[in-house]
């Protein structure tokens, strides 16, 4: 006969976290009752979120719709095209923008590729995961849902749960890994200034030593 | 040249290795064949090497001991060392990639090349891996239009003078040049003249940076976005085989591929740039039929097919027609053919338009191909169009073979043109008297020459003279306002002349796959006649027409009398394109019904079609096309076609079986089988042969059942001495159908003029521009007149489709010459 104590022993692990602390949290999505706990847990700073697309602190957009990071996302989700830019009233410096820029987010792995593949740093990501959608044509976000406002900050859509503070975190990972994607240039501003921002200061636990920073392919003991 | 044919070979050594290359072998050639490949940007295997760059430099011992040499100016020489991997080399070649890119711009990510490019492929593989230079870089003004289609940014170009000696070397159109000295050299244009040359298109596919770029791909899409197939260009006969690249269902850009028989990699801007027509946004997505009120509007297929089928059910054989067919594919030609004649029984197809040449004179010839025409050595008689007008791969051939490989070219040919300068003889007769002036030059060769058609006994004797080696007639027909059949006539007397051939130069797209398809009165598929090839092809078809039938100009004349019920016009325009045009508006007038099966709505549809069926374009569907050898490569599907447009052998299968036949027809594959097996000359064809001739095609030789063509012309009254006869040739972009859809060639058709010979013009009196009035028997046009010293005395020549009044209005089809009277307007 099956020994009644074997069949609670399996239960063991079931009961002893019954009386441990809860890891998960009082998140309701932005839809909380008076009343209610609806808290967002701290998230790491590096972390991948939904993308924006920066602009140069005159205005201009840095998007030059090169398909670099196009041709590099392992999902295949970012579709982009270029244009010629109007000389009398250009969309970014120099020839050529972008003239389409889609990220579709039912497919984004959010590896950061396209960031890192990005000459202009015109993609970077913010870290802002919360969003849900309920149909396709709001999950494939346009250029003109990317780019960032005329303030600096990421468009909101309806659908996204955004706290306050959390839309200025849009260039970490950027800035952490430095343009040219070179170790090297850890923690040194080797980045271009960003609307409503200037030229942002290097993360927590980055060196702001600007004086290692290593001339054009000069070598950095 | 293959190494096989030389009898002698020498030994170089390749990195330790012993290889065999043949003498006068350039080393960079031997060494790439050896697997050593050496970086180059100037140097072009179809182009006489110049040795600007440096990137080719490797280390050569010729004995005397080992030094750094540009292997794409070297020779192979017998006990030559050769070391391309070696620290010497290797310095060589950061040093060169280091100074090529002291003023290149960092444009990569905006640069239409990049991801293609040569300059960043080697100096990834080969550059020194950093730069050392900080200094501002040379600064243009960032890329300026140097011609319709072409753009030049100079800060990229790396002085590497591809696109110079293409322009100067290979098209013989010098308007772009190196200038300026030292840091500040560049390529430009001389001022105020663009680089308008009808094979811009070859410098940008050329240029080993970004520096040329082409208007109709600008900033479109990168490389990694492209898908690509292989296929034939479509807008002429010469079938230049090319690289279709497409993305997201879009035709982006046709790439030349050097397929060594044919075009050598060269496209025409023409046929270059022909994918835009096929995007343009009056592409037909649906069938139209004509509602009451006599508009076109968009219907269903079921009802366009139904209205067709009870049109055709009603109507008797030889009140059925059908006109045009050069723009199918082989396999439509086919289909369409099986239908108009084994299942409607009617003979009354013709796929030229008044504008070409008898069957017999372009298949019943012994024939030629395009290396037969250049060979080294050869006699080319160029009695046909201008090539560089109509067949502009042609004519880079026949011009490489003049320059490059002592061919004598002799030109019968109303006026002058593109191959003028490299003729070494020059006869131009008065319209019409083409016949008494080769019966002349063949008389003249061995025995006395006398004064022929206006030209000089003496120069007749030095053309025949000149008749030396293995000839080839490029045989076409140059001028519309004289008949086929006098160009006829004159080949058969060049015919008699020793060792000849002939290369059609029928213009007109798949004409020659028409032909061998049997979309012709009297023909059958095969190279075969009626009455030569009903039992072969009667045992697969339903049935035969019971005699032969009317041709274009027939169709249309009985279409006005009344005598044609419907009227199939197959992707063809008459009303621009037939050589009458009033014969061609009363006889699409006049037909019962008008069915048209095309891509987009042409001046024929709008004025007198009643059903029309979209049909898929060239990258559109599959199958294969017959170029003027007789060469038949494939084109292969790439993008869909718009809306629900069908490949057009699925709409002759459909109609059949609508009208209650089966034609058996149901894929691309299945048609050439059929047609193979119908089709002794066509026993190459077979899959197997298609897959190894990929890139050069399969060539279908023989003449099959038809036979020469015999004289039939009399002999050409001299005109009065009021009027002047009349000339008209047509120029690379005319006011076609498919120019008129594409954006960026649109502009270049060329505007109308009458150009007379000097005499004539001086008797005119008026300044050189003013307009005048020129007038026929069937109709008149004003146009500015000018002189041309190289039209024979009393004639006058207007250029055929001229954006503007057609010339068509003044020619009478089947009419031997026309003359014409110019007056002050
Ligand atoms: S984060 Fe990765 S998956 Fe997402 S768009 Fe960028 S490259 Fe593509
Ligand atoms: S030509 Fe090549 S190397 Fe130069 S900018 Fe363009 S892609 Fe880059
Ligand atoms: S424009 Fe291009 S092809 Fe011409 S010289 Fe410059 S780099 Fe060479
Ligand atoms: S490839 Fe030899 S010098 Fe340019």
């Amino acid at each position: 006969m099956a020994d009644i104590a074997d069949y609670f022993r399996g239960f063991a692990v079931t009961f002893r976290k019954l009386f441990e602390d809860r890891v998960t949290g009082e998140y309701r999505g932005g839809r909380a009752k008076e009343g209610q706990p609806d808290d967002k847990r701290p998230k790491p700073e590096r972390l991948h979120g939904r993308h924006v697309l920066n602009r140069y602190e005159d205005g201009m957009e840095k998007c030059i719709g090169c398909e670099l990071c196009a041709g590099v996302c392992p999902a295949n989700c970012i579709y982009v095209r270029g244009a010629d830019n109007d000389p009398e009233n250009p969309t970014s410096p120099g020839e050529r923008f972008g003239f389409v820029y889609e990220i579709n987010y039912l497919r984004c792995i959010h590896c950061d590729l396209c960031v890192e593949a990005c000459p202009t740093q015109a993609i970077t990501e913010s870290k802002l995961f919360e969003f849900s959608f309920t149909n396709r044509s709001d999950a494939i976000y346009t250029k003109d849902e990317l780019v960032v406002g005329d303030d600096g900050k990421p468009q909101q859509m309806p659908w996204e749960d955004w706290r306050d503070g959390e839309d200025q975190l849009t260039s970490g990972w950027m800035r952490a890994t430095s343009s040219a994607g070179d170790h090297r240039y850890e923690g040194v501003v080797h980045w271009a200034g960003e609307l409503g921002y200037g030229v942002r200061a290097p993360e927590l636990g980055q060196s702001a030593e600007v004086a290692s920073a290593p001339a054009d392919g000069g070598e950095v003991e | 040249m293959s190494r096989a044919d030389e009898a002698e070979t020498v030994n170089v050594t390749v990195n330790g290795a012993e290889i065999e290359a043949s003498p006068g072998e350039l080393l960079i050639d031997a060494c790439e064949r050896a697997g050593a490949y050496i970086p180059r940007f100037c140097y072009h295997s179809r182009m006489k090497p110049v040795g600007m760059c440096r990137m080719c430099l490797v280390e050569v011992d010729t004995g005397r001991g080992a030094a750094l040499q540009p292997s794409c100016m070297l020779p192979v020489s017998d006990g030559m060392t050769v070391e391309t991997e070696t620290d010497l080399t290797k310095k060589a070649q950061d040093g060169v990639l280091e100074f090529l890119l002291v003023n290149h711009p960092l444009d990569c990510p905006v640069c239409d090349k990049g991801g293609e490019c040569p300059l960043q492929d080697q100096t990834v593989a080969f550059g020194p891996g950093e730069s050392r230079f900080v200094e501002e870089k040379r600064h243009y003004e960032k890329p300026i239009a140097i011609s319709d289609t072409v753009y030049l940014d100079r800060e990229r170009c790396i002085l590497c003078d591809r696109c110079t000696r293409f322009a100067n070397d290979v098209a013989g159109d010098t308007l772009i040049h190196f200038m300026d000295r030292g840091n500040n050299t560049q390529v430009n244009t001389f001022p105020d003249e663009p680089f308008a040359s009808y094979f811009s298109g070859n410098t940008v596919q050329i240029c080993p940076v970004g520096a040329l770029t082409a208007k109709p791909y600008r900033f479109k899409a990168r490389p990694w976005d492209l898908e690509e197939t292989i296929s034939t260009a479509w807008t002429d006969s010469v079938g230049s085989r090319i690289t279709v690249q497409s993305s997201r269902n879009e035709v982006l850009r046709l790439l030349g591929v050097d397929a060594d028989s044919v075009n050598w990699g060269w496209l025409s801007d023409k046929e270059r740039f022909a994918f835009e027509a096929l995007n343009s946004e009056d592409r037909l997505g649906r069938p139209l039929v004509r509602d009451d009120d006599h508009q076109l509007v968009a219907t269903g297929w079921g009802d366009a097919l139904d209205r067709a089928v009870a049109a055709l059910q009603g109507a008797a054989p030889e009140r059925i027609a059908m006109i045009g067919g050069a723009r199918l594919t082989n396999e439509s030609q086919y289909a369409w053919a099986k239908l108009a004649k084994g299942v409607l029984r009617t003979d009354n197809v013709d796929s030229q338009l008044g504008d070409g040449l008898p069957v017999e004179a372009v298949l019943g010839l012994p024939r030629a191909t395009i290396d037969d025409a250049c060979r080294p050595g050869g006699t080319i008689i160029l009695m046909g169009p201008d090539p560089k007008e109509e067949l502009g791969a042609l004519y880079l051939r026949l011009r490489h073979a003049v320059l490059e490989d002592g061919a004598t070219l002799i030109e019968i040919t109303p006026r002058a043109g593109g191959l003028t300068g490299l003729a070494s003889h020059s006869l131009h007769p008065r319209p019409g008297e083409l016949p008494a002036l080769t019966a002349a030059l063949v008389a003249a060769v061995n025995g006395e020459a006398v004064d022929t058609a206006g030209v000089g006994g003496g120069v007749i004797a030095a053309a025949a003279a000149a008749l030396d080696g293995p000839v080839t007639v490029v045989l076409g027909r140059a001028s519309l306002a004289e008949t086929g059949e006098s160009v006829a006539d004159a080949a058969v007397n060049l015919s008699r002349l020793d060792d000849v051939s002939f290369l059609s130069a029928l213009r007109r797209g798949n004409i020659h796959g028409a032909l061998d398809a049997g979309l012709s009165p009297g023909l059958l598929p095969g190279r075969t006649t009626l009455s030569a090839g009903s039992e072969r092809v009667g045992e697969v078809w339903p049935g035969l027409p019971e005699s032969d039938g009317l041709d274009t100009a027939g169709i249309l004349a009985a279409s006005a009398e009344g005598d044609i019920d419907v009227l199939i016009v197959l992707g063809a325009d008459p009303i621009n394109d037939f050589v009458d045009h009033a014969a061609a508006v009363a006889g699409l007038e006049a037909a019962g019904t008008v069915i048209a099966v095309d891509l987009v709505r042409n001046d024929s549809i709008e004025a007198a079609a009643h059903i029309v069926f979209a049909a898929a374009g060239p990258t559109e569907s599959s199958g294969t096309f017959t170029n003027l050898e007789g060469r038949v490569s494939v084109c292969e599907q790439k993008v869909t076609p718009p809306g629900t447009a069908r490949p057009d052998w699925m709409l002759a299968t459909e109609l059949a079986h609508r009208l209650g036949a089966d034609l058996g027809l149901d894929s691309p594959e299945s048609i050439r089988a059929e047609l193979v097996s119908v089709s002794p000359v066509h026993h190459n064809l077979i899959e197997e042969a298609l897959a190894v001739g990929r890139i050069d095609g399969v060539l279908v030789e023989g003449n099959g059942d038809i036979a020469a063509p015999v004289s039939t012309t009399a002999d050409v009254p001299s005109n009065d001495a009021y009027s002047l006869r009349l000339v008209s040739t047509r120029s690379m972009y005319d006011d076609g159908v498919a120019l008129r859809h594409s954006a960026s060639s649109r502009g270049l058709a060329r505007g109308l003029d009458v150009r007379l010979s000097p005499t004539e013009f001086d008797k005119l009196g008026v300044k050189p521009g003013t307009i005048v009035k020129v007038e026929s028997s069937c109709g008149q046009l004003l146009a500015p007149a000018f002189a041309d010293s190289s039209l024979p005395a009393g004639s006058a020549h207007v250029p055929w489709s001229a954006a503007g009044s057609p010339a068509g209005s003044l020619i009478d089809a089947g009419a031997p010459f026309i003359d014409v009277r110019v007056e002050r307007a």
